[in-house]
């Protein structure tokens, strides 16, 4: 059973449509959602999440519906948009005792473990966090509760190459834990490095989803380039020069 | 719905909801209207809404294991409880004024409204339009509070003018006395005054659910 099940999701806009968004992902696999900036991946991860109201389509989480089921969803899995941006003045000591109370299945030993492996002082609070001390203590937030799914949006934006190799280390043992991880990304080496699927998206519809070799493979035989990079710039690259010239 | 209501306590309120309810004390001031203390006491649960919007509070909380209604019943919940807290408090006072103090020389000649029964009345009135107007005007959007504080700032002084000026009517001479006389009818006035506080908010907080359930956020 896939641990996430989107069918044909679709969110209107006045002047964007997410038209017939569908894809799986399987426990303990890791997921990229790609696409460049404004192609519609953000509404799908709150689509998801029903942060924003679905205008048609479904989503199944573990196995349920949402949003039927929202509180049971919710405790089981975990969100965050990118890193921490609330509560950006209180101490993370603060907004972690207060967020435990919300999951019966909080583990604090869990908590103080991720805490000291990323290196999270708890008096500092989330604006004394440089970005990827914000993406660490979201998903610390998310692990302490034993999260089966994390959903992160754009969680590598913005970090320098050192901490975006340490948090794929990071998505590479939860992975091995047998976690789910769907993030969304416009930095496609980020992909090749760790996920083993992806979803493209561009405006708004999907362009291909499924298992990252084999999307690879098959855009190499059509001639689109080795990289995801590559492939992407194939797929979307408008001439701006012509454009300009005219 | 207790997790929301202390994250509520312990994150979201500005420390200055609890600071401002020291605004009961205006209950005692003679020659002033005593009615901008449930005034304050809202200004105070306003900075709440303001800090918690700058903290992106509303974001933090849909992502926890709740659902969307119960944040808005939340709110409401805090809200009423930094009320009631305003309420006992003027309430005490009033008692004091109304008997310890009946008799002293400021308060036997105030010009003003006196506290008594339908003061406490109009505190509730006030506190009424302020979940009405304002914490329900909020949850149209879940940030917008401009318009909603404006319209509640009218409808406070609106209610203050009927307070100050409904005595001098001499049917309605009871409103005004200070101590003992009257009190049946000035008791009537604050009972149908807490029906009306417990619905509207009743009425605003379920009006503010469905509104925040068709969010896009």
């Amino acid at each position: 059973m896939p641990i996430l099940e989107v069918v044909s999701l679709r969110k209107v806009y006045p002047r964007f449509t997410l038209d017939s968004v569908s894809f799986t992902l399987e426990k303990g696999r890791i997921m990229g959602l790609i696409g460049r900036n404004g192609a519609g991946k953000t509404t799908t991860l709150k689509s998801i999440f029903d942060v924003v109201h679905p205008d048609g389509g479904s989503v199944r989480l573990l196995g349920m519906d949402m949003p039927e089921n929202e509180r049971e969803i919710k405790r089981r899995i975990g969100y965050a948009g990118g890193g921490v941006d609330w509560y950006m003045r209180s101490p993370i000591r603060k907004i972690a005792r207060v967020t435990s109370a919300f999951y019966p299945n909080w583990d604090e030993s869990e908590y103080n473990k991720y805490l000291s492996a990323f290196s999270l002082d708890e008096s500092k609070s989330p604006r004394e966090l440089s970005e990827g001390m914000k993406v660490k203590f979201s998903l610390t937030l998310a692990l302490s509760h034993r999260a089966e799914l994390l959903i992160l949006d754009e969680p590598t934006s913005g970090l320098d190459p050192v901490s975006r190799a340490e948090l794929l280390d990071v998505f590479r043992f939860l992975r091995d834990k047998g976690v789910a991880i769907l993030f969304s990304t416009h930095i496609t080496t980020d992909l090749e490095k760790c996920a083993d699927d992806i979803t493209y998206i561009a405006n708004g519809r999907i362009v291909a989803s499924g298992p990252l070799d084999a999307f690879l493979a098959k855009s190499k035989d059509e001639g689109r380039g080795e990289s995801l990079e590559d492939i992407m710039v194939s797929y979307e690259k408008e001439s701006l020069y012509e454009k300009l010239a005219d | 719905m207790k997790n929301l209501l202390i994250k509520e306590l312990r994150l979201a309120a500005s420390p200055l909801s609890y600071i401002f309810l020291s605004a009961s004390l205006m209950t005692f001031l003679p020659g002033y209207p005593i009615l901008m203390s449930a005034f304050f006491i809202c200004l105070g649960i306003f900075q709440s809404f303001q800090s918690a919007r700058e903290a992106n509070d509303i974001q933090y909380s849909v992502l926890l294991p709740v659902a969307k209604r119960d944040v808005v019943r939340a709110k409401y919940l805090f809200v009423c409880l930094i009320e009631l807290c305003g309420f006992c408090l003027c309430g005490a006072f009033t008692a004091l004024r109304m008997t310890l103090l009946g008799n002293a020389a400021p308060y036997v000649t105030n010009a003003l409204m006196n506290a008594n029964p339908v003061y406490l009345a109009f505190v509730l009135l006030i506190f009424a339009s302020f979940n009405f107007l304002f914490v329900g005007g909020f949850f149209k959007t879940g940030y917008k509070f401009a318009l909603p504080f404006v319209s509640f700032g009218a409808a406070t002084l609106i209610l203050v003018a009927l307070a100050e000026t409904l005595r001098h009517i001499p049917a309605l001479a009871f409103l005004h006395t200070p101590s003992g006389e009257r009190l049946g009818l000035q008791f009537a006035a604050l009972g149908g005054a807490a029906a009306i506080y417990a619905a509207v908010t009743f009425l605003s907080c379920r009006r503010s659910e469905r509104r925040f359930e068709k969010l896009d956020l």
